[in-house]
Parts: C-alpha cells; structure tokens; sequence
C-alpha cells in the first residue's frame, strides 16, 4: 500500500472512530493515539524515505491536511459532547420554581399611621410643617383658647378625661392651635401647620366609638387666605385621599373656634355619586369638619383678626381609613391582630 | 325639630318636595332629612257611629253601624270599653293596611257581621305615649264633627310631610315653628307673613291677683305672667292636636296643649299653673333650699318610687312660698297642674340662664323639650308676644272671663344687635368679588336691616337671630346663602413656606423603619391601661398619672411602658394561633415628676417577639427567637442612630418581670437608654404567652446625643492580617470585658474582633468557659507586617492574662 493511500485510510478511520465516540475521554484518547508522536501517522510518515523527493512535498501536505481533518473531527464531536453534557446538567439542575419561597419580611405599618402619613405627606408637599403637640394639654388650649369658655355646651358633646381641673387628656388635635398660633413669627410667613395625634374622650368603646383615635388639625394663618382657598385645599386633599374624580361640597355647620364653620363631604368613591349604602344613598360621604378661625381665636392668641385670617380642619385617619378599606369596626385597629395588620402590606 | 309643610305653608309658599326642601336646607343652613308620615296606610276614614247594641254573645263587644260617608251605613263590631253612638271616629274600612303589615279584612265576629276596624290611635301608629290620655285604652273620638269619609290620616294630620332639622346648637332660633320659617324662608328667597297674637281687649283687666319676685335676677333676664279667670278646661281643638302629637307632644287639656303649642310655635317654653293651688298668691324665682324636694311629671311617669326630685341650692325654682311650682326652665312640678278642675290659670313666660338650665337639667336628668330651648337660647323679644299668644289660645279654647294685664317680674329690653363690616373685608374671607347689592340682598332676604356707606356697612340684627354677634357672623350668613357650591377653590398664596416633619420625627420614622426592615410588624396601643399594667413594667420608676374619672378600671392609668401592651399583642395573636409575633410600637410613655401633676411625654420604641423566627419548611429548620435574635435587631437600630458612643450591655436583674439572668440594661455615655430581655416565665405564664424576647428604646434620649460627623475615608488598599486567639477564662467573666480589653491593647492597627467559639463543658476545666476570637489587623496606608502584628498579639495576651487570668490556648 503507497504511503498516499495509507494516510488516506488513516484519515478515513480516524474521522470515523471520532464520529463513533461516546464520552469526551475517547475522544481525548482518540486525539493522542492517532495525532500524538507514538501515533499511526507520525508512524506512517517514517516512510516518507521510501518516497521519491519530488512526490515528497504532496505526501507532506497531504499528512498535514489528514491531522487537520481528524483534528476537525474529533473537536466537532467534542463539541456536540459537551452540549449534550450541558444539557444533561442543565437538565439534572430543574427545580420546581413553585415551591415556597425562603421569607424575607418586611413589616407592615399600621394602617392607621400609613393613613396618617400620607396625609402628612401631602401636606408637607403644600408647605406644611407636621407639629405632634401634646396628648395632656390644659384647659386652657383645649377649650378656653378655642372659643370654648366653662359651661360652654360644647364641652357636653366632648366628654373629657380630666387629670385635674386644669389638666386633661386632649380632646381634639386642635388643642395646638393656640400654642402654634402664639409662638408663630408672621414676619417668616404664614403659619401652615398640620397637627395629628391621639385624642382622648370619655366614651364606651364599640364598633364606631374608642376612647382614643386620632386626629389631625390643619391651619393656615395669614393675610390673604380665605373660605376658597380651604375648598380648594381640602378638595385637593380628597382627591389625593379618595381618588382625582372626586368633587367635595361644604355644607355650613358649627365649631365654636371657627366662623363660617362647615361640614365637609366628599363624593361617594364607591358608586361615584349614584347612591349606595356606603354613601346611605346620597351619594355623599361626610368626612371632616372645617370652618375659617374665629376672630376670638386669633386675638386670643395675639393676632389681629382684621388683618390675619385663617383656614383650619380636622379630620379623622380612623373614619378615613374605615372608608377606604371597609374597616365596620373601630376596635379592629387597637386589637392589632397580625391578620388584620398585614392584609394592609404596601398600601400607600 | 321636624317642620309639618302644612303648618309651614301658614307662613311662607311651599312648592318643593321634602326631599328636595331638606337637601337645600342641609346645603344652606341646617343639616335636615325627610320625613314622610304613615306611609303605606290605607283605607282609613273617619266614621260617625249611628248606633250600638250590645253583641249577643258577648260581655263586652258592641255592635254599632257606622256612617263612613258611602250609600249606606257599615256594621262593625268594637271592643273598645269607650265606644258609644254619635262619636266621630277612626274606621279601617275592608281591606285598609295598618302599621306592622297588618291588614283589615270583613269578617264575623261570634256570629256577627264586622266590615272593618274602629281604631285607637296607637293602632295607626301614634306611639301611645303621645296618645291623649283618655283613649289610652279603646278607641280615638275626634273632639268635633268631621264629615264622615273624610280620609281620618289627613283629619288627624298622620299623613304630614315634615323636614326633620337636626340643628346644631347656634341655631336654636329654628327650634321654633317662626324662626324655621325664616330660616327655610330666606333659602327660597320667600318672606315670612305672621299674624300678630292677640288678646280680647274687652276682658283685659288691669289688677292682678298675683305678685311677683324675682330674687336671682341674674339668672332670670325676663319673667312675665297672666292669668285668666273663669276657664273651663277640656279637650283642645283637633288641628292643636294633631300638631302636637305629630311634635311627639302628648295632648293633655287645653290650658297646658296652649303653653306646649306656643313652644313650637315661637320656640318659646311657656309654663302654666293652676292660680287656686298657689299655697301664696305670691311668686318667687329663688334657688332652692338644700334638701327641699319636687315631683314632676318628666320624672315620675315610669318610677312610681322616685316621684321626688331632692333639690339643692343650686337649683332655681319658681315657688310660692314653700311650694315647689317649677325646676325653673326644665320641669313644672305636679304641685300646681292644671287639670280638668283647674277654674283660673296663671301663664308664665320667662328666660333662664342656659348655663343654669343645663346644668340642672344635668344634675336631675330631667333634659326635655324647654331646658333644650333655654340651653341654647331664646329670642327674649319675643317673651311677650309669645305670652300674649298662649294667652290668646287659652282663652279662645278655654274662654276665659277676665285677662291680667301682663305681670312683668323683670324684664330685660330686647336690643337688635348692630353688626358693622366691610364690603370688602367680607368678600376677601369668602374669596368672593361679590357686589355690594348681592350682599345687601342676601340679607335682606335674611330679614336683616343693612345699611350701606360705600365699603361700610351696618346690619342690625332681629333679636330672633340672637347666634349673630361679630363680621364673621356676616360673612357666613352670605356665604350660605349665596351657596358654598358656587365657591371655586383655590390654594392659598402668599410667602413660600418649607413644610415638613420636626427633627426629632424624621428620627423617630427613621427608627420606625429600620424595625419594619427587621420584618416586625407595627401595632398601635391604647395610652390608658389598668393599674397593675402601669405597675407591671414601670422601668422608668416614675410616678403614676392617674385619669379622675376613668371610665372603666381597664384605662385609668397613664402608660409608663409601651412593654404591657406589646404582651397584650403577643397575647391577643398567640389566644388565636398566630403563634410567630414579631411587633413594636413607637409611641409615648407618661414620667411624672415629684410634686408635679403634668407628666413629662416621652417618646418611646419598643418591640416584642414570641415563637420562631425561621419556619419548619420544605427547606429549613425552625428556629426559636433567643436573646442574641432581639440583639442583632436592637444594635443595628442603634447603629442607625448615627449616635457618636459605644452601646454597652449591662446584664441586669432587676427589672421585675424580666428573667433575671437574660436581661440588659443599653447604656450610652454613661445613660440609660434602654433594655433587652427575656419575659420571667411566671408572667409569660401568667399571660398564656410563649417565651417572649422585649427592648424598650428611649427615642428622645436617643435624639438628644451626639452624632457622629461622618468624613469620608477612602476603602483600605492594603492588605489585612488576622490571628486566631483562643482562652480559657472563669466562666463569670463577660465577653464584652474581654473584647474591651483587646480593644484598648491591641495597638493602632487592631481593627476587628469577632467571638468565633463559645464553650462550655466536657473537656472544659469547671466553672471556666473557652472562647475564640478572631483579631484583624490592618494600616490603612501601608502593608503590614508580620512582626507588628505579633508584637500587637502578644501585648493582647499579656493583658488578659494578667488580668482575666486566663489561660491560653
Ligand atoms: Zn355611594
């Protein structure tokens, strides 16, 4: 057999066992038993002698190209081994992504502080500071400084948790509205003030009663502000609240620390103003209490009330938050089951 | 007070629906709703019995026939002990609809025809407590011939729309049928008309038989009397009754219906009193003497035994002499009723201080319909008039033979308020450019007198709007009636403000969220508990604050700790299966001083976790809260303090109802910041709860530290180099001690020891304990080497042994 024809059928076997192989290692073995310098070619090319000189060159080409072609061979295989390997691990590796997951908890805010918070929030985006004020208060800035001397009938409809004659627990978070008033400087700018907080009343708590909730007190002081500027303040408030639909209307009510006073309701962000029974079918939900400050307030606290006026509200996180969520029982707050704390995760 | 349309109609045109009349109202003056009367009643008309026999086979039915204005009289067969012939009464005819679904059908009753139903007016739904007397028990009889098929609801005025106003109190000016009218009146930009009251010149006299003393005058602006001769007491006129009883006012007799109808009409309490029962024909308006007793209808009706009201020297009686007539504006006293043998009256007209009123309205529980009035006030120009009126009615239903001339005890001059403003000072607190005609319009309606001079303007007020005082007062009357809904908002303007939270609640929120971050759920709890709570956890060893007047013994006392309500939580949870609990509270605790009766409020954060903290899972092993858990939680707070000072723990055992030997005290700077502990079983036990880890942190004094000034300092370039030590040391000795220790003597470039090994036991010499560390060394601007490093590592040594006597392992 020539030399020519021997590497032919070296080539021809060669690429033949490559294709046959089954695991990475025969082709490895295959790659050193046929290329390697013990190898059948490497062999064969002693030969080369025998060969005439001017044949020589073609044998040497053709030696390098079968190398080259078995090389070829064995790495396609490789290759092709390997992907199946891959493949196989990959395969091996599948995990049932519906198992439970490893917990990684984030707490969840009380809903009455989210509620809270976000009205700060807005507020704060208005240029409001946020003042906690005081939950024993006097008196004095409970009542007298509100337009609410003794024997005031308003005093009837807010039964008092007194610690001394003089000494109480707040009954309303405008209670800091004397003390934000009198430690104002006007000559930095108005005074705009939210104050929430706890407030106290001596009543028997159930579903819609607790002897504490919250409150939270706004208050504009200023020279120029005025009973358009609290609907356009509190109609933004709602509809950050409530959702941009909704309308709010005024309806004249009385607070004895303000002068007009209104009642204001928004409108029912359940049926949108048709009527249902969250809105008892009127289509309107009353949600906080407002009014401009009554002259007597704002002179009480040094203020000349014929240049000075004022917008102040008061509303309630529990009643908003019972609206918004649903909530039919006050008590459902104070009990802090876990249940109920989280069903309320990330919802502001 | 519930407005009748017909009585209103008297006054002003009604063209509205209740329903649209109440929702304007509400939008413009008084929060109202409608009411629809008797509906879905019917067939009900007024009957003339033509006849009765009694039933035969029975002791007590009647058979009468009954003109119900159809072709021919009807047989119905009546029970009621009081039916008789010629009466006037209400008759369900076939088929008629009666309260509660009940429906009337013919029928026989023992053998006897009956083709409806003579009906009392408690079974077409007057509640029997507004039921005249007499037909408590049998049938209504209309007091006057009313034609027969007249449709008896409308006769007996059931079938009224009303306006029901639920007034707020500056607006008791509408508690009164008049001041209603105005009210609804200037809404519909409708005028008023009365009829001015009078009485028959012609039996005017001008003596009087009565004198009058008013002692405490300050509380008695005005108190006038009549009185009338001759009366004969009776039953009043249909139409007074009907607007009683539609008022939830139960007709008695025609003297006393007169006093309660002028009420309503004027808003005005009118008192009557029999003038022969007066033991004095002298009357005085004097507070009581302690002791002295008085019996009223309002409070004897439903308590036989309790007929007497024990008065004491605050209360103001009208009296004469010893004899208790009235609790002056609440209550007339049984002493001097007028009853069906009353021959002369006497009228009173009076006001009461409404601060007095209340408060002896309060004290005796004797609220009603006058001391509401006089709570809130009255219009005192009105007192005469509306003495005149009931004066008028008596007289008319009573026919008296002499009047007195008025009787003025005192009387105080009823002045119109003058209310000056400005146009345009009105017009900047509504952010309205409203007209000066607009304005006096509005007012006019009002029924109010303005005067303008140029941006000047003087209204005078009716004494009837005695709530109106000040420019404020203006400004919502024309803002009302000029209608809220044609307010468009605004914001206000003016100087830039920079809103946003105070120093110290940026800090508390901050606080708030790294324990979320930690997976704890936020809880809020109740300020007040009961006493042994307070005493449970008062770490602070202050004084307690005490509510006066608690309203149950479970909230009397001021918080101390926000601790007892975080048990209560793990408590709550754990009673329903939600074993794992993991909660704080950023809230404030109460610290009250020696001597002072103002406590100090304190904020405070503070957390509770009870069960596992990892879950039996396809994938993991549970694992139980210990106390290194709440640790880890309680240092990386503190590490977001920023507070420049080293935390340390100091075990302690002396806060009850923490374990004894797992509780730290956290100080900083040599103060006490807070704690880290174990609940002592027994109180875990004694509240049904799992083993509980709590901390309880002080916000402000955490606030009020020093914090670190952060410079930035580039992340280290070179290499670090750490040694293992390993000692073994008594076991009493604190780890912390120990890492204090390496700390001060491991030089310069020591910048890290961690605790690798605690162990305690086999293999360990007894009452020692072998712990590991780990040292890292590093220069932040050059390699170390290790010569350096071991110098450092043998002067660490060195000094625990000395020291700790440790032994080196
Ligand atoms: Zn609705």
């Amino acid at each position: 057999m020539s030399l020519n024809d021997k590497l032919k059928d070296l080539r021809a076997s060669g690429i033949d066992d490559a294709k046959r192989a089954e695991r990475i290692q025969e082709l490895n073995d295959l790659r050193v038993n046929l290329l390697g310098k013990k190898g059948p070619i490497t062999k064969a090319l002693r030969g080369m002698k025998d060969v005439p000189v001017e044949e020589r060159p073609e044998i040497g080409t053709l030696a390098n190209n079968v190398k080259k072609d078995i090389q070829a061979a064995i790495e396609e295989k490789m290759e092709e081994l390997n992907r199946k390997l891959v493949a196989k691990k990959l395969e091996e590796e599948t995990i049932d992504v519906t198992l439970p997951a490893q917990p990684r908890k984030y707490g969840t805010r009380h809903i009455l502080n989210q509620t809270i918070e976000d009205i700060e929030e807005f507020f704060i985006g208005l240029g409001y500071r946020v003042d906690a004020g005081h939950e024993v208060e006097e008196d004095h800035y409970n009542f007298e400084r509100l337009n609410i001397p003794q024997n005031h009938p308003a005093r009837d409809m807010q039964d008092t948790f007194y610690l001394t004659d003089q000494l109480l627990m707040r009954t309303q978070t405008s209670a800091q509205e004397g003390r934000d008033m009198e430690s104002h400087d006007f000559s930095k700018g108005p005074l705009k003030v939210i104050s929430p907080g706890v407030v106290y009343r001596r009543d028997d708590d159930d579903a819609t009663h607790s002897h504490q909730f919250h409150q939270i007190e706004g208050l504009v002081v200023d020279k120029n502000v005025s009973m358009a500027d609290l609907k356009g303040t509190l109609e933004a408030l709602c509809r950050h609240v409530f959702g941009a639909d909704r309308e709010i209307r005024f309806r004249p009510s009385y607070f004895p620390f303000t002068e007009p006073s209104v009642e204001v309701d928004v409108s029912c962000f359940n049926c949108g103003g048709e009527g249902c029974r969250i809105c008892k079918y009127t289509g309107w939900i009353e949600v906080l209490g407002a009014g401009l400050s009554h002259p007597n307030v704002l002179e009480m606290s040094g203020i000349d009330s014929t240049v000075y006026s004022g917008i102040a509200f008061g509303l309630g996180p529990e009643r908003f938050a019972m609206l918004k969520y649903g909530v039919n029982d006050i008590r459902d707050f104070y009990l802090n089951d876990v249940r109920f704390l989280e069903q309320f995760k990330g919802v502001n | 007070m519930k407005i009748s349309v017909n009585w209103l109609k008297e006054y002003i045109p009604v063209t509205h629906t209740v329903e649209e009349m109440a929702n304007k109202i509400s939008l413009t003056g008084i929060e109202s709703s409608p009411v629809h009367n008797a509906e879905g009643l019917d067939k009900l008309v007024v009957g003339h019995i033509t006849s009765i026999a009694p039933h035969p086979d029975s002791d007590h039915l009647n058979i009468t026939t009954v003109d119900v204005g159809e072709d021919s009289d009807i047989q119905i067969v009546c029970g009621a002990p009081n039916v008789a012939n010629d009466q006037y009464v209400i008759v369900a005819l076939h088929g008629a609809h009666l309260p509660e679904g009940k429906r009337i059908k013919k029928g026989k009753i023992r053998g006897q025809e009956s083709n409806g139903m003579i009906c009392g007016l408690d079974e077409i739904g007057v509640p029997t407590k507004y039921v005249p007397e007499a037909y408590h028990n049998g049938i209504y009889v209309f007091p006057e011939v009313v034609a027969p098929g007249t449709d008896a609801l409308t006769a007996l005025g059931l079938d009224d729309d009303m306006v029901d106003m639920d007034i707020t109190p500056n607006r008791a000016d509408t508690l009164g049928m008049r001041g209603a009218a105005w009210e609804i009146g200037a809404t519909y930009d409708e005028k008023p008309e009365y009829t001015a009251p009078s009485i028959d010149e012609s039996k005017i006299i001008d003596s009087n038989d009565l004198t009058v003393d008013i002692e405490n005058k300050e509380l008695v602006p005005d108190f006038l009397v009549r009185t009338l001769k001759d009366v004969t007491v009776g039953e009043s006129p249909l139409w007074m009754q009907r607007r009683l009883w539609n008022q939830n006012i139960q007709p008695v007799n025609n003297v006393i219906d007169a006093a309660n109808y002028v009420m309503i009409e004027f808003g005005q309490p009118i008192q009557a009193y029999d003038l022969d029962k007066l033991e004095e024909k002298h009357i005085t308006v004097r507070n009581a003497k302690s002791g002295e007793k008085f019996s009223t209808e309002l409070n004897n009706q439903d308590d036989e035994e309790n007929t007497n009201t024990i008065l004491n020297k605050n209360d103001l009686v009208v009296a004469a002499g010893d004899q208790i007539l009235g609790l002056a504006g609440v209550a007339g006293g049984i002493s001097a009723r007028v009853t069906n043998e009353t021959k002369n009256v006497v009228l009173e007209s009076a006001v009461y201080d409404g601060a007095a009123v209340r408060k002896a309205a309060q004290r005796h529980d004797l609220r009603g319909d006058a001391s509401n009035r006089f709570e809130k006030g009255v219009d005192n120009g009105a007192v005469s008039d509306a003495l005149v009126r009931a004066t008028q009615l008596v007289d008319e239903n009573a026919q008296a033979s002499e009047i007195s001339d008025e009787l003025v005890g005192i009387a105080t001059e009823a002045k119109p308020t003058v209310i000056k403003g400005k146009i345009s000072h009105i017009n900047h607190l509504m952010g309205l450019d409203l007209s000066a005609e607009e304005i006096m319009n509005i007012f006019d309606r009002l029924g109010f007198t303005a005067e303008l001079d140029n941006d000047d303007v003087t209204v005078t007020i009716p004494t009837r709007r005695w709530d109106m005082s000040i420019e404020a007062d203006l400004v919502e009357e024309v803002i009302r009636i000029y209608g809220y809904e044609n307010l468009k908002g605004t914001l206000p303007t003016g100087m830039e403000t920079a809103g946003g939270y105070s120093p110290k609640r940026e800090f508390s929120n901050k606080l708030r969220n790294i324990l979320l971050g930690q997976g704890m759920n936020e809880v809020t709890n109740f300020s007040l508990m009961n006493k042994k709570e307070a005493e449970d956890f008062n770490v602070i060893n202050t004084n307690y604050t005490k509510l006066l007047h608690p309203m149950t013994e479970d909230h009397e006392y001021l918080r101390t700790s926000l601790i007892p309500g975080l048990v209560n939580n793990v408590a709550y949870n754990q009673a329903r299966n939600n074993n794992d609990i993991s909660v704080f509270e950023q809230a404030r605790i109460f610290d009250r001083a020696d001597g002072v009766d103002r406590p100090k409020e304190i904020e405070y954060i503070a957390g509770a976790i009870s069960g596992n903290i990892a879950l039996d899972s396809w994938n993991t092993q549970s694992k139980q809260v210990d106390f290194y858990d709440v640790k880890g939680i309680v240092e990386e707070l503190l590490s977001f303090t920023n507070i420049d000072a080293n935390f340390e723990y100091h075990a302690t055992n002396k806060i009850s109802n923490l374990h004894p030997g797992q509780t730290a005290e956290i100080i900083a700077d040599g103060q006490s910041i807070g704690f880290i502990g174990k609940l002592h079983p027994d109180y875990q036990k004694e509240h049904s709860i799992d083993e509980t880890f709590v901390f309880e942190l002080n916000v402000d004094t955490l606030f009020g530290m020093e914090k670190r000034n952060v410079q930035a300092k580039t992340a280290p370039k070179y290499p670090s180099i750490s040694r293992d030590l390993a000692i073994l040391v008594n076991k009493d000795i604190e780890s912390g001690a120990i890492v204090k220790d390496i700390f001060d003597n491991g030089g310069k470039y020591l910048i890290d020891v961690n605790i690798f090994d605690v162990y305690q036991g086999v293999n360990i010499k007894a009452n020692h304990k072998s712990l590991g560390y780990h040292l890292v060394f590093q220069n932040p601007e050059d390699t170390l080497t290790d010569d350096t490093v071991e110098k450092a590592f043998d002067v660490v040594k060195d000094s625990l042994v000395q020291k700790f006597n440790v032994e080196i392992r």
